[in-house]
């Protein structure tokens, strides 16, 4: 019996061996096997979530709780990264910076990959004139240096944090609508879609049913490579006064020029938040390296 | 080729049209109003009726829409700044020379950069100096430019007394000292851009290592750095130049940044400037000027892949 078992198990090959999690699970435990530096990224993004949603709880101080005994402390005990000139503890602003950075970040990425989504598949699906339509306003969209459009717009509908993440939303959305096209162009060419209308499936449910879950992955790639771009350039704007409105601190904000005359004194005024942000878009950027090696069906298999 | 150049140009009509629509309506949905501005804070005329009549604000917004762009396609005229009721045009020239020059300088130093640590990277695939190169070009996209550039302007006055030069100096007024004022700058912004070219740099000239014509350079007895220098780079310089290209409107969204952080007097300027005090024609006119050059500047690189590689033919 164990010589027939044995041989048994030695052939069977690793691959064929039928998958037990769902995909969306398998590729977090793919990511720490295989991914280091996505891990990374990933523990990143997990203690700037903590850090924001728990800024309350964590930090004893407002982020625009002032003391004019304590301005412009290095770092001690009690104000781990400092103060600034108003005596505003640096790492509790750093903390509600965050929230913002991750709000507009998620919100700007969820809401652009809805839409790039939908305008990416309507394109491709109806195609003709549509398609040409729509891509030639994409066309023009894309002209336009994205900064100085984000930056017309922006001084338009007036700085805050509702405007920014649905500017950027729309942007990320036109911008990866044409991913998706292309994408969903290929598989609107499958012969499975034909056999769906042959079967008299109406539009909206080939659209639903049949392509929106072949093209999922593409969107998982768009979103979470996208994420480190949107949160640079929420702090771009932020940064020209464009973005979020103060007090509320956000990373760009701290580090703009209006502070620029405190920063020869507190040096670490501009240091910290430029740290803060190198180290979220690091982490972000990483993080979506990884699932994208994971995930892209184009480089699965190779 | 040629009917290949006027088939993309014919396409660049009906986007730049869309362009100027966007921009123009854009404009006019603005809450602020400039004429109450100009009116309340500076005095420009004695009553709001007055000063709209004059700026041409009272008419219907396609005859306004029609005035700017009729303007600009017959007589190359872009209007003229609300505020300064100065040509923008002449503006635009005299300040772009800035920009591009940021440009071009930011370019080199990334582009030198990539293509160095790229090859190095790629010839050494799988070593130390790929190991490194590859973490360097990582930690350079990650840093944000303007939050270096604020670094590099804070720190070093601190701790050497060395400031930023900020009053500007053109090139062909003094070179050197011209070149000494955008060193800074361009290596700043430089230095942030040239992550992704090493990146690509790196994947397209390992492609290019492992084909056949390669081999064939190899079997004929030339040397390493003839085969990667002469045979292979031109080759793998493609995708380099096209990210280069795709890049170029971000050079000049951040030239905006940049250039209020070292006070350069070029085009970034002059358009945050605009928006701030609500210019709409400057803003505008800006805005559909650069929006043509990029579109321009595609074809060109599209054009340029012709040249790199022999097998690309356009008809």
């Amino acid at each position: 019996m164990s010589i027939v078992t044995a041989p048994a198990d030695v052939a069977l090959p690793r691959r064929a061996l039928p998958r037990t999690r769902p995909w969306y699970l398998d590729v977090w435990v793919q990511m720490v096997r295989r991914k280091p530096l996505g891990t990374m990224g990933g523990a990143i993004v997990v203690v700037m979530l903590a850090a924001a949603v728990g800024a309350e709880w964590i930090s004893p101080y407002g982020f625009s709780q002032t003391s004019l005994l304590e301005r412009f402390i290095v770092m001690n005990t009690s104000h781990w990264l400092g103060t600034d000139q108003l005596g505003r503890d640096v790492l509790t602003r750093l903390m509600y910076g965050a929230r913002i950075s991750l709000y507009v970040g998620f919100g700007a990425v969820g809401l652009g990959s809805m839409l790039a989504t939908v305008i990416g598949i309507l394109s491709a699906y109806f195609g003709g004139r549509t398609d040409m339509l729509v891509q030639r306003g994409v066309d023009a969209w894309m002209a336009f240096p994205p900064l100085l459009l984000l930056m017309s717009i922006m001084s338009l509908v007036g700085p805050s944090v509702w405007n920014i993440t649905i500017v950027l939303g729309v942007a990320f959305g036109i911008q990866n609508s044409r991913v998706v096209r292309g994408v969903a162009l290929g598989i609107k060419e499958n012969t499975y879609i034909e056999s769906a209308r042959a079967m008299g499936s109406g539009h909206l449910a080939i659209a639903a049913r049949h392509i929106l879950p072949n093209v999922m992955p593409t969107i998982i790639v768009v979103a979470t490579t996208g994420l480190s771009t949107v949160i640079l350039t929420e702090a771009s704007l932020s940064f020209l006064g464009l973005g979020v409105p103060p007090p509320y601190p956000t990373w760009g904000g701290m580090l703009s020029l209006a502070g620029l005359d405190h920063m020869y004194q507190a040096p670490w005024l501009a240091i910290w938040p430029a740290v803060a942000l190198s180290l979220a878009v690091f982490g972000f950027n990483m993080l979506g390296d990884g699932l994208r090696d994971l995930l892209d069906p184009r480089l699965k298999g190779g | 080729m040629k009917p290949y150049v006027l088939r993309r140009l014919a396409l660049a009509v009906p986007t730049l049209f869309l362009v100027s629509v966007l921009v123009f309506a854009l404009m006019r949905m603005m809450p602020g109003d400039v004429a109450t501005r100009m009116v309340e804070g500076h005095a420009y005329a004695p009553t709001l009726a007055a000063l709209r009549h004059d700026l041409g604000l009272d008419r219907p917004v396609h005859v306004q829409y029609l005035d700017w762009i009729g303007g600009i396609v017959l007589r190359g005229d872009f209007g003229r700044s609300y505020w300064t009721r100065q040509p923008i045009l002449e503006e635009f020239v005299r300040r772009f020379p800035v920009t591009l020059e940021l440009a071009l300088l930011t370019i080199l130093v990334s582009v030198v950069i990539g293509i160095a640590v790229g090859i190095m990277a790629a010839v050494r695939q799988d070593t130390a100096a790929d190991y490194i190169g590859r973490v360097l070009s990582i930690l350079a996209l990650s840093i944000p430019y303007f939050g270096l550039a604020v670094v590099v302007v804070v720190l070093p006055s601190i701790y050497f007394k060395w400031t930023p030069v900020y009053t500007y100096v053109g090139f062909t007024v003094d070179p050197l000292e011209n070149l000494k004022i955008m060193l800074v700058p361009s290596l700043v912004f430089g230095v942030t851009r040239a992550g992704p070219i090493m990146r690509i740099m790196r994947s397209a000239l390992l492609d290019v290592l492992r084909q056949d014509y390669i081999r064939t350079a190899w079997s004929k007895g030339l040397s390493e750095r003839a085969i990667v220098l002469r045979h292979a780079l031109k080759n793998a310089m493609i995708p380099v130049i096209s990210l280069v290209g795709l890049q170029m409107p971000l050079y000049i969204g951040g030239s905006v940044i940049i250039e209020s952080i070292f006070r350069l007097p070029g085009v970034g300027l002059f358009f945050f400037e605009a928006l701030g005090k609500l210019d709409y024609p400057v803003v505008q006119s800006v805005n559909l000027i650069i929006a043509a050059m990029v579109v321009g500047l595609n074809l060109a690189i599209d054009l340029s892949y012709a040249f790199l590689d022999p097998r690309i033919r356009y008809r």
